[in-house]
């Protein structure tokens, strides 16, 4: 039986609503999720995890997916483009969506999960939750923050626990929560004021937005694969103490 | 009272003993070491499990050792078995760090690793002028075997490659002039001498992390004093 709606990255919010429409009983599933299932062994070794997670997970999915919403823009990236075509190639139902409008008022966002007192993980989580979910989250308690996190939702989410709840979110998740993840000045946006960690994925071309912005804010820069070493948290916690 | 501090690294454990003011330092493989049930103050390093109040990030020790010794503006390396940090202080406050957090095939095992497979005591290597890249420090190897397959002696095929080892250590602290260095490389004379082509070196010795340890127990005291005052 098919009951699935894969998606990745964050689809146009009215091809969202559409399927909503069309397809009231189905479940929306975020395809970059690692969900444990099976590993494909179709990609390179060395290879960007979160695409392997979409990969991993549409297959084993595959009699239920009824189709799968694929940004390919720069809202989302290059490999996740070819991968929507290797899918559509394997009998997929694709629908392709580019989300690359522009946000005008970058200065002055409500952003009440990116600045709120939750923990770092609760945040990203209800981020990613809400590209489906389009709730209200206005009235979450905000705090002022120590630390920041720059970056896309990490693939093991245990990093985010070394964090403060003092922790604003910058980077493509920000744009996210914005609803213009494809908004490039917003996801280059940074608060000079606020010690900030840059991450990303490795084998993730944004390595090279977060080491720029990294040096240009005398932040961390961090790359961690499918989990992190424990050099690699031991990094975040030393830079955590240390500013 | 005897106060035991304790930097367990992959291959060497140092300790910091003190007793009656007086400091004793020893080094003891860390196989051997985990052994033993030893009671001690503080610890950090690779190889102990993180015991809350007990354990220290291994960074954090490192600044506080270095802070004590050194200078308001300072660039510290560790360079030990299996990885490498560094920690950057300006007008004695923290403005940068990294560690390497995956391939470590570039350090300290690497090295001691290829004496033992040649047979090749460490006072017998060389600075040698030419080296080799290291980016990849399995990349150097197959470099190593095959110039020794081709007849180079093995003691400068090995110096070549901690030539390489220091280049990139240059390049891991973004070209500091000057670099404060802590670790085991500090008792390998070659290591020193092929950084020194790129930068000005001051051998810490390995007890710096201990040292570190020491003080953060010092400061915890003052603070749980004046806390009960």
């Amino acid at each position: 039986m098919k009951d699935i709606i894969g998606f990745w990255g964050y689809p146009r919010i009215e091809l969202i609503e559409d399927m909503k429409k069309k397809y009231p009983n189905a479940k929306f599933i975020d395809l970059d999720i690692d969900f444990n299932y099976p590993k494909q062994n179709s990609t390179p070794e060395a290879y960007c995890v979160i695409i392997k997670n979409i990969l991993n997970n549409a297959l084993y999915l595959k009699e239920r997916i009824i189709l799968i919403l694929a940004p390919i823009g720069k809202d989302k990236c290059d490999s996740a483009f070819f991968v929507s075509e290797i899918l559509k190639k394997q009998g997929f139902n694709i629908i392709q969506s580019t989300f690359e409008d522009k946000c005008p008022n970058i200065n002055n966002l409500s952003l009440p999960i990116c600045k709120s007192n939750l923990s770092l993980r609760e945040k990203i989580e209800i981020i990613t939750k809400n590209i489906i979910e389009q709730k209200d989250y206005s009235s979450l308690p905000q705090t002022k923050a120590r630390f920041g996190f720059w970056g896309v939702p990490p693939n093991d989410l245990s990093i985010l626990e070394l964090f403060p709840n003092e922790t604003e979110v910058f980077g493509w998740c920000r744009a996210v929560e914005a609803k213009y993840p494809g908004d490039f000045e917003l996801e280059m946006y940074v608060d000079k004021n606020i010690p900030t960690i840059f991450f990303a994925q490795s084998f993730c071309s944004k390595n090279y937005l977060a080491k720029y912005l990294a040096d240009k804010y005398q932040g961390l820069y961090i790359d961690i694969d499918s989990t992190p070493t424990n050099s690699a948290k031991a990094k975040i916690e030393a830079f955590l103490k240390l500013r | 009272m005897e106060k035991l501090y304790i930097d367990a690294g992959t291959t060497w454990t140092k300790i910091l003993k003190i007793e009656n003011e007086k400091k004793t330092y020893t080094i003891e493989k860390t196989s051997d070491f985990k052994k033993k049930d030893a009671d001690y103050t503080k610890c950090t390093g690779h190889s102990l499990t993180k015991k809350q109040g007990i354990y220290e990030n291994e960074v954090v020790a490192l600044s506080k050792g270095a802070q004590k010794y050194l200078e308001d503006d300072f660039v510290v390396l560790d360079l030990g078995s299996r990885d490498i940090k560094y920690i950057k202080f300006e007008n004695k406050k923290f403005k940068d760090l990294d560690w390497n957090c995956s391939c470590a095939s570039a350090t300290g095992a690497t090295i001691e690793m290829l004496l033992k497979f040649y047979e090749v005591d460490i006072k017998d290597l060389v600075f040698t002028k030419e080296k080799y890249a290291v980016t990849c420090g399995i990349f150097g190897l197959e470099r190593i075997m095959d110039d020794v397959a081709n007849g180079l002696k093995p003691n400068i095929a090995i110096s070549k490659f901690v030539h390489g080892i220091a280049y990139n250590a240059f390049n891991f602290v973004k070209g500091a002039p000057k670099i404060c260095l802590s670790g085991g490389f500090c008792e390998n004379p070659c290591f020193i001498e092929s950084l020194e082509q790129y930068s000005t070196v001051i051998p810490l010795g390995r007890f710096i992390l201990t040292e570190g340890l020491y003080e953060i127990d010092k400061e915890s005291y003052l603070c749980s004093k004046s806390t009960i005052e």
